[in-house]
């Protein structure tokens, strides 16, 4: 058994980013190796943003960047600077459709993967308001959901459609 | 003051002992079987506001490493840390030769170290292995040497930092290779790698089947690694408070992970809070108390936490979480006797497994069938690949021996295999009067379970239309078309025991007061429609918030296959008994008998003059746990706990609990004979639920399973390399599982024929469609090219192989 003496870590180059965060602005100092989803889930508390492949393979993670889904484990936060973000947070606060149509369509198992669906959903009815089922599919197949809650996502998605 | 002993021990242990008998509802449906409830954890997990343990974050916290073995079998023989020691953010490292890890063994069951295996019912830890050891029996075997640093990065970099000397070992891979003459033995001292849990079980006699069959059948499948690979890598938080261990656990078993803490490191179980979040998957690679994962993790955290007096999470990453497979790594030989009309007389198997079975093969021939004959003998070989455990579920070797050999007996006489399923329909070599003879002796209704699903599945599908002699259909989009079907008995009704209060609160919303892990089945909903109707309020005004073991009550997750059955049972007898305690002190308002009284929507009214009533929150009021001044109208709480346990180990008929509910399951394939390609284009599932309490539920759990079932028979596999042992898609870029693309429409079709052992003649349903339908691939692609194959998963380069194509 060894104890380390109590040093500071070595220092690694930093950089302050200002981007706005579902509608609030943020000022704050990232490491250069640090991604947006480490920013979101380990800074800022904004847990939705799930730790699941962690590698770019599942969209659990899918954050709307500049009205784009990103994954954000792939997205370094040093590039987000002057961006508008929103993440699953900022979404169930403008009270947008999608989540009702999610709860009451059993669109969660595990959940664990929820929010990656609901904010690549969000991100496809932003540009896409009346999508087909087609369209519904062709966004959400890079989202991986082990228990297999497939087909409740298009269901919800159309249905949140119509309120939009 | 004298005290009267009111013998409620006795009560509550003669109240909870399962009695077989057919569970008729008494009261009337208002929430339970209704579409449109409002799941509880819904919100939560669509807002991303449910926290994982995953998510815990607390202030000043550690993360903790474990270095992995890069080798599939290797020892340390010199280790030097200095390096890692000085590196800034380093808090602590343990090492294998440190005095409080060294030759320190995870042991003993399921329970803790001091209760043995045997009076666990074998549940004894596999494998047995050092908390911190020094030698690797596969590649990425945690082991060596653990970190705590400030951050994850800082303990990565000091894992790096330690030079190791190796010693490497030979290894081997494959089960029958492991067998053969000159390879490599494993364990210290073994004469061969055949380990002990080994086993063969035999009912009539197989010999005497195939005389009397017209039609012996020999073939041989196999099926490779695939695991559970669920959405929330492991990790575990552990925080002293004084003398009070805090910690989070990733965990279906909570309630076991903490008696195996406290023993292990002599901390009584009242001085341990645990917490089980959501669980971001699970499908039984959580539920093993005795893996490393579940058990030497929770102890390294906690030492590390004491070490270092900061919160520690010990985590791994998504490389780390693969460290084991499904317990269903097997090649297997089949011999089969059957006669002309498809009875089948006889069935012999040899299932050789990699590193453990989770089961034997054989349990859905005896559990329902009247095969008189069976023979299996089931060789488990040690190889060096990590734990073979439970993966949603422990039945798949049943499964797929089950499937196999009825569809190739139906195959090989050209029979409808649906006939084939109802000739040989059963239970423990009996036939279907059996079981209509158990089924009127305790009051359960008489159905043919079987002959129901097979109609319901068949006219969903279209099957007398679609079903064809293999390998003749080829479709206008040049694909060839298959069709198949399989079938078997719900088994997950068969045991566990929970307990749970139901605290009627001051304003007349009731808790339901217990620790239980969710695994996504959307338990917590159907225990408060439970409740609410038993009670006779609305759902709305029953919560559970089940995440703390600290309730001292805590229900079953799903890790005996049984979740909603035993604990519906549990939520349902506390609620009755509240119902009496609240009637009882309602009699004195209303001056009538408690039996005169009911309670429908939160009013309670007298029977006879439904007038006479009141709202349940006026008789409650004045019942309060806890008031801070004393004055007469104080009114003790209306609280009523429960326990009960489900069914007890061994063979149905012996415990006197034949399973009585079956479900058939259809499939539609198109295959493409240039590419090999399959796409499954059609599933229906039938289930003999008993009785849907939650019917969103039911649905997601076979539209759910379907989806891993279909992405475990087309792709899920893991691959090592066969010069270095080591794993090479040990992520979810490399290892593929089903996207939303990937099956057609599905068909979620169930029956409630009350014929269950759970509540209101409930049976499960979650772990049946994963787990019979990768079997069902097999049979669906012999029907499209008229050609066996029968290893899985079922990849395109089969599928030409098997058409002469490559």
């Amino acid at each position: 058994m060894a104890v380390a003496t109590k040093k500071k870590a070595a220092p690694v180059s930093e950089a302050v980013v200002k981007f706005v965060l579902n509608g609030e602005r943020y000022e704050l100092s990232v490491q250069s190796n640090w991604t947006l989803r480490d920013v979101l889930h380990g800074k800022l508390g904004f847990t939705g943003a799930k730790e699941f492949c962690d590698r770019g393979a599942c969209g659990a993670c899918t954050t709307i960047v500049n009205g784009r889904p990103v994954l954000s484990c792939m997205t370094l936060a040093i590039e987000c600077d002057g961006k508008t973000i929103e993440s699953v947070e900022g979404i169930a606060k403008a009270n947008h459709p999608l989540i009702e149509a999610y709860v009451m369509n059993h669109c969660m198992q595990c959940g664990y993967c929820t929010p990656g669906f609901v904010v690549t959903a969000k991100a496809l009815l932003d540009k896409n308001p009346k999508p087909t089922e087609e369209d519904v599919k062709e966004a959400l197949a890079g989202n991986l959901c082990r228990c297999g809650t497939y087909p409740r996502h298009i269901v919800a998605v159309l249905e949140a459609s119509k309120k939009l | 003051m004298a005290i009267e002993i009111t013998k409620e021990y006795e009560k509550i242990e003669t109240e909870g002992k399962f009695v077989v008998e057919a569970h008729i509802p008494e009261i009337t449906f208002n929430a339970i079987g209704k579409r449109g409830i409002r799941r509880l954890d819904g919100y939560e997990k669509a807002t991303g506001a449910a926290k994982y343990t995953r998510d815990v974050q607390l202030i000043d916290m550690l993360c903790a490493k474990i270095l992995d073995s890069p080798y599939p079998h290797a020892r340390i023989k010199k280790m030097d840390t200095s390096k890692a020691e000085t590196l800034p953010g380093v808090r602590a490292i343990v090492r294998y030769d440190d005095l409080e890890v060294k030759g320190v063994l995870l042991t003993g069951s399921y329970f803790g170290r001091s209760r043995d295996p045997a009076i666990a019912g074998g549940a004894g830890i596999k494998p047995i292995c050092p908390l911190l050891g020094d030698e690797a029996w596969y590649e990425g075997q945690p082991l060596g040497v653990v970190v705590a640093a400030d951050d994850e990065d800082i303990a990565k970099e000091a894992l790096r930092l330690i030079d190791i000397e190796w010693e490497e070992l030979p290894f081997v891979l494959d089960q029958e290779e492991a067998l053969k003459p000159g390879a490599p033995i494993l364990r210290p001292n073994a004469e061969n790698n055949i380990l002990p849990s080994s086993a063969t079980i035999k009912r009539g006699d197989v010999e005497k089947g195939f005389k009397e069959a017209d039609k012996i059948i020999e073939f041989k499948a196999r099926r490779n690694a695939h695991l559970w690979a669920g959405a929330e890598p492991t990790s575990v938080v552990a925080a002293w408070r004084g003398e009070v261990l805090q910690i989070w656990v990733h965990q279906q078993r909570p309630y076991h992970a903490r008696m195996k803490l406290a023993e292990f490191l002599n901390i009584p179980q009242n001085k341990i809070t645990m917490y089980s979040l959501y669980q971001g998957g699970s499908f039984g690679e959580r539920c093993n108390p005795g893996a490393y994962s579940e058990n030497g993790i929770n102890i390294l955290a906690t030492m590390l936490a004491k070490k270092t007096g900061k919160p520690v999470k010990l985590l791994y990453d998504r490389r780390e979480n693969f460290w084991g497979e499904s317990g269903d790594i097997m090649v297997s030989y089949f011999k089969v006797g059957a006669k002309k009309d498809g009875t089948i007389t006889a069935v012999q198997m040899k299932n050789v497994f990699a590193v453990d079975m989770c089961t034997n093969g054989v349990d859905h021939f005896i559990e329902n069938t009247k095969i008189p004959n069976l023979l299996v003998e089931d060789l488990v070989v040690d190889v060096n690949k990590g734990p073979a455990w439970w993966c949603r579920c422990e039945q798949l070797p049943n499964t797929l021996c089950f499937t196999l050999v009825f569809d190739h007996v139906a195959a090989e006489l050209g029979l409808d295999p649906t006939e084939v399923a109802l000739k040989n329909d059963g239970c423990e070599g009996h036939g279907l009067e059996h079981l209509s003879e158990y089924k009127r002796k305790h009051g359960y209704p008489d159905r043919d379970s079987l002959k129901e699903c097979i109609e319901a599945g068949k006219k969903a599908i279209d099957w007398e239309e679609k079903w064809h002699k293999p390998g003749t259909k080829r479709l206008p989009n040049g694909r060839m078309h298959g069709i198949a079907f399989t079938w078997t008995h719900e088994w997950d009704d068969v045991r566990g025991t929970g307990s749970a209060a139901v605290l009627i609160e001051s304003d007349g919303s009731v808790s339901v007061i217990a620790q239980q892990s969710d695994v996504g089945v959307n338990p917590w909903t159907a225990y408060c429609q439970i409740v609410a109707d038993e009670l006779g309020i609305r759902y709305e005004d029953v919560n559970i918030k089940p995440f703390d073991l600290d309730h001292g009550f805590a229900l079953m997750s799903p890790d005996g296959s049984c979740c909603l059955v035993s604990n519906g049972i549990v939520v349902r007898k506390a609620a009755a008994k509240a119902k009496r305690m609240l009637l009882e002190k309602a009699a004195k308002t209303f001056r009538v008998k408690p039996e005169e009284l009911d309670m429908k929507e939160g009013i309670i009214f007298v029977k006879a003059d439904p007038t006479k009533k009141r709202l349940l929150k006026n008789i409650v009021e004045r019942t309060l746990p806890s008031f801070d001044s004393c004055f007469e109208f104080t009114e003790p709480p209306i609280i009523a706990w429960a326990w009960h346990t489900q069914g007890i180990w061994g063979d149905a008929m012996e415990t006197d609990r034949p399973r009585l509910c079956r479900q058939a399951h259809f499939m539609e394939v198109e295959v493409d004979t240039e590419t090999g390609q399959i796409e499954v284009t059609r599933v229906v599932n039938v289930n003999d639920v008993g009785k849907a309490i939650s019917p969103e539920s039911v649905e997601g759990q076979q539209y759910g399973g379907t989806y891993m079932g279909v992405g475990r028979a087309l792709a899920e596999e893991i691959v090592w390399d066969p010069r270095t042992g080591v794993r090479l898609n040990a992520d979810l870029l490399n290892y593929k599982y089903a996207t939303l693309l990937d099956c057609g429409p599905i068909d979620p079709i169930y029956l409630e024929t009350g014929m269950g052992h759970g509540p209101y003649g409930t049976v499960g349903v979650a772990e049946d469609a994963a787990t019979v339908i990768p079997a069902l691939l097999g049979p669906a692609v012999y029907s499209a090219i008229g050609k066996w194959i029968d290893e899985y998963p079922i990849t395109p380069d089969k599928v030409l192989k098997a058409l002469g194509k490559i």
